[in-house]
């Protein structure tokens, strides 16, 4: 019996996956257990273990493909086993490389012409649909089931497809063609809406192209849209850290004696930042569709550089937690993001986000949103400034800038003011905390 | 308004001109006595006499040299080539004469003739009377040609060549003659190298020429019950041709399918795809350019045969639906 392999749903709120990589190919044994797939969901990827033991076959979704949870991706056969009709589906892709010539392609029954013109055009016989006569491979079924673009990597477009694709700035490679042999026409680009069931360009080309797919994808296409339809207000303050830091070294001298986890900056920034924006509901808040939406739950995500790009996993309520409790959940949260182990609800439901490019010395920069939440702190670096000091002496002290970007839709300049004066404060003062 | 056929609107035309115009005089095999082959000229000699109505001998390149001196002294005739078959035959006087001489005179000369010719299948005539040359002498440069497809046009077409300056090849499909349409009775021009968009349409343009005319218009009939709303564009000239009509045309539907009856390989398609293809109506394009034309065969005596050889309703109606839905 063919085992089938679908796509996964490993996060609740998950409608599709993006295929990563296969590490196996069609015609390859594996075993149960064995992992021979990575998928991506919107930020997390995931290996995905074979279901059954026996070969690998009718692989029908390519990397960079997005495809609907608990689609059949490919199949795990017996020795000898053919392919279930199912997996001939005319609208399966062709997939980009050419895979070698299968034990279950030769059964495949198909006339002499079909089978050179396969032969010469790499394509799988198994996954041709036949309509000849006692269920034959003809060759007009061959040349049905090329789809040109994904056998080449180039784009068959309408001229009209093409004009559109130039006005309104749409790259073709992404478009899923409707027409003849998936010929994409200038509907397809009129409708085409970035994010939504695309095709990648998934060809490396000598060059060293890097396809976009899974995570680099998600992030071109979130800051894009955040930053194209949300109008962004930022303000910077400049902070003394002194009292900031004189803290996080009471903690840490604590945190040795008793054994705890030592508390990080980013642990202190995610507490500090948790409780002013418990007096500023405005700062929590989503703009969804006509409706501002103010959430009770203060989740602050921290962006986390990794390898592939960049990562936000969320520590929930950190307005309710202790500085230990948060201190210890950011560690591990990070740790496992670098480890890239993290888990949908990691990474999901966050209200406001924290970047800290300090400790590479950026002093300042304006982060873009992560949707659909209103505001993201920018934190820079802690250097040793000389300062004017209030009665008029002048003082070294370690000065910081952070800048907050606000949705200027929801978070007017004033309310934002107000909100960067108590964070200020809070920072220079983080003794409020346990007011 | 009134109805006449198409045959009884060109004789209208010839006789409404030789009336205005003295110099308008008839030449051609049979036109005379038998009132020609389709009997266009009928009773025409009785009215006009054996001065202005001229039967000749069976030499085309004769009667057609003969035109083409009269012009050039400043006479207006028509001359009849019973079957466009036989335009070969004329085709020395017409394409190194008549195309050329007023440029080689520096413009101080002019053929103001017309070269009036019935062609194409349809009538069991076979492979010797059949044929669709049009574009033989869109080629040659000094020629125009035209190819009316309605009783209105044709009228309106001819008295424009009659007093056009320049040698005028028109062609007259045989399946026309009988068919009937309104037609004003005083005397009107319709401008050489003017399309006509004889049917609005939105998903799809045809252009056809002569007959094929008048069976996409019956094919987006047909279609329109599928929801498929097709618009004809008739060239009406081929030479010259009404390019911005085209394009407008095409970049409105993005598809086309060209219609002749002439054989499809060095047929008017190719100059029709050719400049479609060049306009700036190439950017609109939602599918490749489409011909449907004759095979590649002499028109066959056989009447089934024969009516395989050429474009019919069902393929016109067949292709359309391909084309309209994107099935190519």
């Amino acid at each position: 019996m063919a085992i089938e392999m679908i796509m996964p749903k490993v996060d609740m709120d998950q409608e599709t996956g993006t295929v990563v990589e296969w590490l196996k190919t069609d015609g390859q044994q594996v075993k149960e257990g064995e992992t021979i797939l990575v998928i991506e969901t919107d930020k997390i990827a995931i290996d995905v273990e074979a279901p059954g033991t026996g070969i690998l076959n009718g692989i029908s979704a390519n990397q960079g493909d997005v495809i609907p949870i608990g689609t059949v991706i490919a199949y795990i056969l017996e020795e000898g086993e053919k392919l279930p009709a199912a997996a001939a589906s005319p609208s399966a892709p062709e997939p980009a490389a050419v895979p070698e010539p299968t034990a279950a392609a030769e059964e495949v029954s198909a006339t002499p012409v079909a089978k050179k013109m396969a032969e010469t055009l790499g394509v799988d016989l198994s996954r041709v649909t036949p309509t000849g006569k006692g269920g034959k491979v003809t060759k007009d079924d061959v040349q049905s089931s090329l789809a040109p673009a994904a056998l080449s990597g180039d784009v068959i477009a309408t001229p009209a497809a093409r004009r559109t694709a130039r006005l309104k700035g749409v790259d073709l490679s992404r478009v899923r063609g409707s027409g003849p042999k998936g010929r994409i026409q200038a509907s397809d680009v009129e409708n085409f809406q970035p994010g939504a069931g695309m095709v990648a360009a998934s060809h490396v080309q000598s060059g060293g192209t890097i396809p976009l797919i899974g995570m680099r994808r998600t992030i071109a296409e979130r800051l894009t849209a955040s930053y194209q339809s949300i109008p962004h207000i930022q303000f910077t303050a400049r902070v003394d850290m002194k009292n900031f830091i004189n803290a996080r070294n009471d903690y840490n001298e604590l945190a040795i004696e008793r054994g705890d986890e030592k508390v990080s900056v980013t642990a202190m920034l995610v507490k500090l930042v948790s409780m002013v924006i418990a007096d500023h509901p405005m700062i929590n808040s989503s703009l969804v569709e006509n409706s501002i939406i103010l959430h009770q739950d203060i989740n602050i995500g921290v962006a986390v550089a990794i390898e592939k790009g960049l990562i936000v996993p969320v520590v929930k309520n950190a307005n309710q937690k202790g500085i230990s409790k948060i201190a210890v959940e950011t560690n591990d949260l990070v740790k496992r993001a670098r480890e890239e182990t993290l888990v949908g609800p990691d990474v999901r439901g966050g209200t406001f986000t924290i970047t800290n490019l300090g400790p590479f010395g950026v002093e300042q920069f304006n982060a873009i949103i992560n949707p659909p939440e209103a505001g993201i702190l920018a934190i820079g670096a802690t250097t040793n400034e000389v300062v004017a000091l209030e009665d008029g002496a002048i003082a070294v002290r370690p000065i910081m800038r952070f800048t907050l970007s606000a949705d200027h839709r929801i978070v007017d300049g004033a309310v934002a003011a107000r909100f960067i004066a108590d964070l200020k404060t809070t920072f220079e003062n983080p003794i409020l905390m346990n007011y | 308004m009134r109805e006449i056929t198409f045959l009884e609107a060109i004789r209208e035309a010839m006789t409404q001109e030789m009336e205005r115009d003295s110099r308008v005089f008839l030449i051609g095999e049979d036109i005379g006595e038998y009132g020609g082959a389709f009997q266009v000229s009928y009773g025409m000699l009785e009215k006009f006499g054996h001065e202005r109505i001229l039967d000749t001998p069976i030499t085309e390149l004769g009667l057609t040299g003969a035109a083409v001196g009269a012009a050039l002294i400043g006479m207006r005739p028509i001359a009849e080539i019973m079957f466009m078959d036989f335009t070969t035959l004329a085709s020395e006087q017409l394409v190194n004469q008549a195309a050329k001489l007023r440029f080689m005179f520096g413009g101080q000369s002019s053929v103001p003739m017309v070269l009036r010719t019935p062609a194409g299948s349809g009538t069991g005539a076979a492979e010797h009377h059949s044929q669709s040359f049009e574009n033989w002498f869109v080629h040659v440069p000094g020629l125009k040609v035209v190819m009316p497809t309605t009783p209105y046009d044709v009228k309106g077409l001819l008295i424009s060549s009659i007093r056009d300056n320049n040698p005028v090849v028109f062609i007259e499909h045989k399946l026309l003659y009988k068919t009937k349409g309104e037609v004003p009775e005083e005397m009107y021009e319709i401008p050489l190298g003017k399309a006509d968009i004889k049917r609005e349409g939105k998903d799809l343009t045809i252009i056809a020429t002569g007959i094929m005319v008048q069976k996409s218009l019956a094919a987006a009939e047909e279609l329109i019950k599928e929801g498929i709303d097709i618009e004809v564009l008739d060239p009406r000239t081929l030479r010259p041709l009404d390019t911005e009509s085209i394009v407008k045309s095409v970049k409105k539907t993005g598809k086309v399918l060209i219609v002749h009856e002439a054989v499809k390989t060095g047929g008017f398609g190719g100059e029709l795809a050719g400049v479609i293809a060049e306009s700036e109506a190439f950017g609109y394009l939602e599918a490749p350019i489409i011909r449907l034309a004759g095979r590649e065969v002499p028109i066959p005596y056989n009447r089934d045969l024969e009516k395989a050889a050429v474009p019919q309703i069902e393929d016109i109606v067949e292709k359309a639906r391909e084309l309209a839905t994107l099935k190519v």
